[in-house]
């Protein structure tokens, strides 16, 4: 057991944080060219899809040298990449499922972010029970034709791929007859509509398919194949920027002292308040144990472990922390947590979503943690089943199945 | 970059885990809760023989010169079978003879310790329950030769059984530490009994008790710093004990939901015990994560070490609290029963929840780190 960063990882990360220091833009980038010409510069210093295998463009950078950018990209309040699910999860299913046309037509433009990507995955009447899609494609000789309705879509507004799943087999078990595809977003048959969230803002979208068109060559992997290749993609979802992470909650907090020590009751500082004290303790203490968790898995990453499906208890922990977290923060800052403009220059906080904010918007978001890539439901069943061994629940479809 | 036990530290997990598994079974553990001393001397002996009690004192003094990771690993074992007797205590009061003592007080102790012939505890509250060494009111006294203490201390574990007490009292200088051997005139050791029958409290009454000038351990008026020593390295102790039997707990949870069965089914298979289950493994696992990250900081004078220490006290407090309350849930009736052993650990949990400093004075500890 040793904790320490070797000399090696300890020069990488001041190169990096160097390089952010000088050219992290000083202003957030407010068009969609901006933010993809950072993405560039990003790309060109090579800190975009770092894990990727460098035959495909990327780094084979270890997790710790992923984990360490991530983490003074979070530092150094730099914007994030602007094509994270083609980098994270379309990118590596390509890699692994992919064919090699595939992969040239695809990969490199993934990277530079010259094609955005969304994911086609959930639908009105298929959230955590994913496998009864119901959106189909069928094959008309040279060409699949799909129909159906997406929902929760991040990113849809922007991009011009898409990673579907539809189903090509009503004949077979369900899970069975589930075909995963490449799609063209900018074509008459896919119509993406904004939809609001909780904070106002509108990061996700419904994704209309009527007659929509998919080559033959944009099927990913065999016909059938789907549902197995979404299982390995909603891992790569899990566990990586666990520092990264940390270290915006650890920003979020040093806002929170600033604010406990300008805001007053009964003459004296909040934060001199014993309640308020003790309400502090409680959130630091759960988020110095996320870190040394997250430390914990980068080190089990390092050696070329797979966290498999341990991977369901990081998630779990730390979406379940963000609201315990907030929760908290709201109960000591009381009205002021819930202004949704910054007013004062302690309002404005790092909200672990990407979408700058206050407190308030903080504590929305962190109602989308325990919902989003599997549920704390579905987490549970999983380490429940999978990592504990737990009986199988009896379920209808499976007995159906 | 490395949270893995080493290959050493696994062998030493393994053959702690062997050893306590066939010589401290539950039935043995039942035995001594009726004994007055509550704990064997040859099991003690055992102790010593495998190495426990040296494990972090230097190779001059008998001890094998490893460190906290190693003693947490330990501790935790023995966390694992509820074992009862003072080896925390033992090994939290070497720590401060080994980094405080002189060396007539080293020769004295430490090679005893080591060799499982002598055993030793800390007298850390007095009347008021307040864990900040600042809140010492016993009093020294200067004598014509040497130092008289007089006042109360309360819960003080295993203090029936220890042949030397550190006894914390205020004197002209300030604060300082001192070494009261069992027998001393004056000492008067009560017992408390509690809800653990497992675990040994003791009020320690100190009427004028005399000791000589050899026996202040360390600085006069220095004694806060080697207290806040002495208690972030039982506080991670604690934790390590803790973390013990949470996963103990977890585990009998998990084979009990695999084969009893209720309307036709095994209970693990219903969602409302499966993720009952999963939040206990998450807490188990997330009290592994600062149980050790703790110890290694301790090992490493890590910047943190003072920190780490708080942070997992505070946290596999409640981590384990949940886990084995919970336990009691998922093996409903028969695990509220005397004869199950679930109560064994319940109770364990939260003896060591009120010792070495409290969630509520750790997280107080944190707070005022952060913001120093």
């Amino acid at each position: 057991m040793d904790l320490r960063y070797s000399s090696e990882d300890l020069r990488f990360r001041e190169a990096t944080r160097r390089w952010l220091e000088t050219q992290v833009p000083r202003e957030e980038p407010a068009t969609l060219e901006a933010r993809r010409a950072w993405h560039r510069q990003l790309y060109d210093a090579g800190y975009v899809g770092m894990g990727w295998p460098v035959a495909y463009g990327g780094r084979g950078a270890t997790p710790l040298q992923q984990a360490i950018v991530a983490d003074e990209m979070a530092r150094t309040g730099a914007p994030a990449p602007i094509n994270p699910l083609g980098i994270a999860i379309v990118g590596p299913t390509i890699i692994v499922h992919g064919t090699e046309a595939q992969k040239r037509r695809y990969l490199r433009k993934i990277l530079t972010a010259e094609e955005l990507w969304c994911q086609l995955y959930s639908e009105p009447n298929a959230g955590s029970d994913l496998a009864s899609l119901g959106t189909r494609a069928e094959d008309r000789g040279d060409h699949f034709v799909v129909n159906g309705q997406k929902i929760w879509t991040s990113g849809g507004l922007v991009a011009d791929w898409g990673l579907l799943l539809a189903r090509t087999d009503t004949a077979v078990a369900k899970h069975k007859g589930i075909s995963c595809f490449l799609i063209a977003m900018h074509q008459p048959g896919v119509e993406v509509r904004p939809l609001r969230q909780i904070t106002g803002s509108a990061h996700f979208s419904e994704v209309f398919m009527t007659d929509a068109r998919v080559e033959k060559t944009d099927l990913v992997g065999r016909l059938g194949q789907g549902w197995e290749i979404a299982q390995t993609t909603l891992s790569y979802e899990r566990g990586g920027s666990s520092l990264a992470r940390v270290t915006r909650y650890a920003a979020a907090f040093r806002q929170l002292l600033r604010a406990v020590r300008t805001l007053q009751r009964g003459d004296r500082p909040l934060l001199e308040d014993p309640t308020v004290r003790a309400k502090l303790g409680r959130i630091y203490v759960d988020l110095e144990v996320q870190r040394y968790a997250a430390l914990r898995i980068l080190s089990a990453l390092e050696k070329g472990e797979s966290p498999g499906p341990a991977a369901s208890i990081t998630k779990l922990s730390y979406s379940e922390f963000e609201k315990r977290y907030h929760e908290l923060v709201q109960e000591i800052l009381g009205p002021w947590g819930q202004v949704m403009s910054a007013a004062d220059d302690f309002a404005e906080v790092d909200t672990s979503s990407g979408e700058p904010g206050t407190w308030a918007t903080a504590f929305l978001w962190s109602r989308a943690g325990t919902i989003y890539a599997g549920s704390s439901e579905i987490q549970k069943n999983i380490i429940g089943e999978r990592v504990l061994g737990l009986p199988k629940e009896a379920r209808a479809d499976r007995m159906r199945s | 970059m490395d949270f893995a036990f080493s290959p050493d530290q696994q062998l030493l997990r393994s053959t702690a885990r062997a050893f306590l598994d066939e010589h401290v079974t539950p039935a043995v553990v039942r035995a001594l809760w009726d004994d007055p001393r509550g704990e064997r001397d040859d099991l003690w002996k055992e102790m010593a023989r495998l190495g426990w009690l040296g494990l972090a004192l230097p190779e001059a003094h008998g001890g094998s010169a490893l460190g906290m990771v190693e003693t947490a690993i330990v501790l935790e074992e023995l966390g694992r079978v509820v074992c009862p007797g003072p080896y925390l205590e033992t090994v939290v009061a070497a720590h401060g003879l080994q980094h405080a003592g002189s060396p007539a007080q080293q020769a004295r102790w430490l090679p005893a310790i080591a060799a499982g012939s002598a055993r030793a505890t800390v007298a850390l509250l007095d009347a008021e329950l307040d864990w900040r060494p600042e809140a010492t009111e016993t009093r020294a006294e200067r004598t014509l030769d040497g130092v008289r203490l007089t006042g109360v201390k309360q819960w003080v574990t295993w203090a029936h059984v220890a042949d030397v007490l550190l006894v914390p009292a205020r004197g002209p200088e300030g604060l300082s530490l001192f070494l009261v051997e069992a027998g001393a005139e004056g000492l008067d050791v009560s017992p408390v009994s509690a809800m653990d029958p497992g675990m040994r409290w003791s009020t320690v009454r100190l009427d004028g008790v005399r000791v000589g000038p050899g026996a202040r351990l360390g600085e006069a008026g220095a004694a806060a710093g080697v207290l806040d020593d002495l208690l972030r390295r039982g506080a991670v102790g604690a934790a390590g004990m803790m973390l013990g039997a949470a996963r103990r707990c977890l585990d009998m949870s998990v084979a009990y939901a695999k084969v009893r069965e209720q309307f036709g089914q095994p209970i693990g298979s219903f969602q409302a015990i499966r993720h009952r289950c999963a939040e206990m493994l998450l807490e188990v696992e997330n009290a592994h994560a600062a149980t050790y990250y703790a110890a290694w900081a301790q090992d490493a004078d890590a910047e943190d070490a003072t920190l780490a220490a708080s942070v997992a006290k505070a946290y596999v407090s409640e981590a384990t609290r949940k886990v084995c309350g919970e336990a009691i849930q998922v093996h409903g009736g028969i695990g509220f029963t005397w004869e199950f052993d679930l109560h064994l650990y319940f109770k364990r949990a939260k003896a060591l929840e009120a010792s070495w400093g409290d969630a509520d004075y750790h997280r107080e500890l944190v707070v005022r780190h952060v913001t120093r």
